[in-house]
């Protein structure tokens, strides 16, 4: 594939900004689906973490190509959430959110102290073989999936549950298993933009995966609004932007991101992009 | 048999019994009404066979069938249906799309089959469409579909929310106070519409307090009293009822 030159330069220049673009809307993506159907999870760090370290090893240690390492990748971070979905989903609001926090910190610490998994240098030397346009096809694909169950029966279940989940279940939604169903899908995203990420910028660190990006990530849905798949990834791409367009600031780059944030949430309750989907699929 | 069966049906908070060892036949077809003073546990009864609290003590049979330790979303499968006493509907929604999630144990198709968007997923939501629509018809409420619930008038939401329980065809619907906060004219086109619903053949068992509603349109009474079942039978019957008189206007002298 031959670009004009001049594109060829940009993406070049930009190269970290184009990936982080196309890693963020899928992450962003990752929270919208469990925000969707109601569930305050914040787990999409730790399972981008697990998607990355264990694609990075299985690339670094087994040498498998990228085409076998990318589905593997979503391997680890949906037995996680099967592993922690049992008991977590008896708990909804703020203390879903803890305890998801908290798991991520305990990944964490085992990044930090685990011999084969680099510790505090974390891993590098990882072949830089997830392509730009592959990160996008995936982020195309996710955007058009979620769009398609969100219309559905499916995507009207999921807005019930997060309106009033007791009234959703006396309309014979089963909301414990609409509830592990997200969170694994929501694995599996975040495990995925996490496994690119690794093979796009050739080196991961346990601070990658910790409480700031569980955070960040939450902020992508919230600036951005639920109210269809496109919100969040509105959202991600404004905040990975902002850094960068902010740059001349240094310093206060931070605390002008933050005010960004609080102004939405206080302007902005439905989010950037307010409209919501219909939900009708005829 | 009957339709629904509870014996001695009870559930406890911290030491008070909201609903005590209820045994209740509601037999198959018509209107059934649920009265009591406030507190009587009646709501707590509704929460009990909808599956939304789980009993303390007794069972719960439907059809022959113990949903006792079955979910709601199960027993919602298994064809009851509900309306609640502070309207709970989806707002964001729009009225279609309420009455659309009302239907839900009607879509077999899973995740897969959305996820590659077979035919047979468009033809289930176009009979879907079909049944709300006559739902959302019978209730008055077509023109009204594509409004959000949330812009709805107090009156029309309620209606809509019986639109959205009666969707499926349910066996037996619960209609916990429908007409409170009604007036007259509103509060007898209810009544025409219930009778309507048990006429199609659902069954329906109702907890109401505007009386002259509830004898105008049940078949049987069930009375009760701080958790405790004190009265079934014909509705002309319980007005002269000793213990029903005393529960509702206490003892004389």
């Amino acid at each position: 594939m031959t670009l004009p030159p001049f594109l060829a330069d940009l993406i070049w220049t930009y190269q970290n900004v184009i990936v982080a673009l196309g890693v963020n809307g899928l992450l962003a993506l990752a929270m919208y689906v469990v925000l969707a159907a109601g569930q305050l999870s914040l787990g999409q760090a730790a399972f981008m973490g697990l998607g990355a370290y264990s694609s990075a090893l299985l690339s670094l240690r087994l040498q498998l190509p990228f085409t076998a390492v990318l589905p593997l990748s979503v391997v680890a971070p949906v037995g996680f959430a099967l592993l922690v979905g049992g008991p977590t989903l008896r708990l909804s609001g703020v203390y879903l959110a803890i305890a998801t926090i908290g798991l991520g910190e305990v990944l964490r610490a085992v990044y930090l102290n685990v011999d084969v998994l680099g510790g505090a240098l974390g891993l590098s030397g990882i072949p830089e073989a997830a392509p730009i346009w592959l990160i996008y096809l995936i982020l195309a694909v996710a955007l058009l999936l979620l769009w398609r169950v969100g219309r559905s029966h499916i995507g009207r279940a999921m807005e019930a549950m997060r309106v009033d989940a007791a009234a959703a279940a006396a309309m014979g939604v089963d909301v414990r298993r609409y509830r592990l169903g997200v969170l694994l899908a929501s694995a599996a995203l975040a495990g995925l933009a996490g496994a690119l990420s690794a093979h796009a910028t050739d080196f991961i660190g346990p601070n990658d995966y910790g409480f700031e990006p569980a955070v960040t990530i939450l902020s992508f849905a919230l600036l951005g609004g639920i109210g269809s798949p496109f919100g969040p990834v509105l959202g991600a791409w404004v905040l990975t932007l902002l850094p960068e367009l902010l740059r001349g600031f240094a310093d206060v780059r931070l605390v002008l991101n933050g005010v960004v944030i609080v102004l939405a949430v206080l302007f902005l309750p439905r989010g950037l992009l307010a409209w919501r989907m219909r939900r009708i699929a005829a | 048999m009957s339709l629904l069966a509870l014996r001695r049906l009870s559930r406890h908070y911290a030491g008070i019994a909201a609903v005590d060892r209820v045994d209740l036949d509601v037999p198959g077809g018509g209107v059934h009404a649920l009265i009591g003073p406030n507190g009587a546990g009646k709501t707590t009864l509704f929460n009990l066979i909808s599956g939304l609290v789980a009993p303390s003590a007794g069972t719960i049979v439907l059809d022959g069938t113990d949903v006792t330790r079955r979910g709601p979303e199960v027993r919602a499968r298994l064809g009851i249906a509900r309306t609640f006493q502070n309207i709970r509907i989806f707002g964001a929604m729009t009225a279609l799309e309420n009455v659309l999630t009302g239907l839900h144990p009607r879509f077999a198709s899973g995740l897969g089959a959305v996820l590659v968007g077979l035919r047979r997923v468009r033809r289930e939501e176009r009979q879907a469409l079909d049944r709300a629509g006559e739902a959302l018809a019978l209730v008055g409420l077509q023109r009204l579909a594509g409004a959000p619930a949330a812009t709805l008038s107090y009156g029309d939401a309620r209606r809509l929310e019986i639109a959205r329980a009666i969707a499926g065809a349910p066996r037996l619907l619960l209609l916990d106070e429908p007409a409170a906060g009604m007036n007259p004219a509103e509060t007898m086109a209810l009544a025409a519409l219930v009778r309507l619903i048990a006429q199609a053949g659902t069954t329906v068992l109702l907890v109401e307090h505007d009386m002259r509603f509830v004898m105008g349109l049940a078949d049987s009474v069930t009375v009760l009293n701080f958790g405790r079942c004190i009265f079934h039978g014909a509705a002309e019957a319980a007005r002269r009822d000793p213990a029903v008189i005393e529960a509702y206007l206490g003892r004389r002298g």
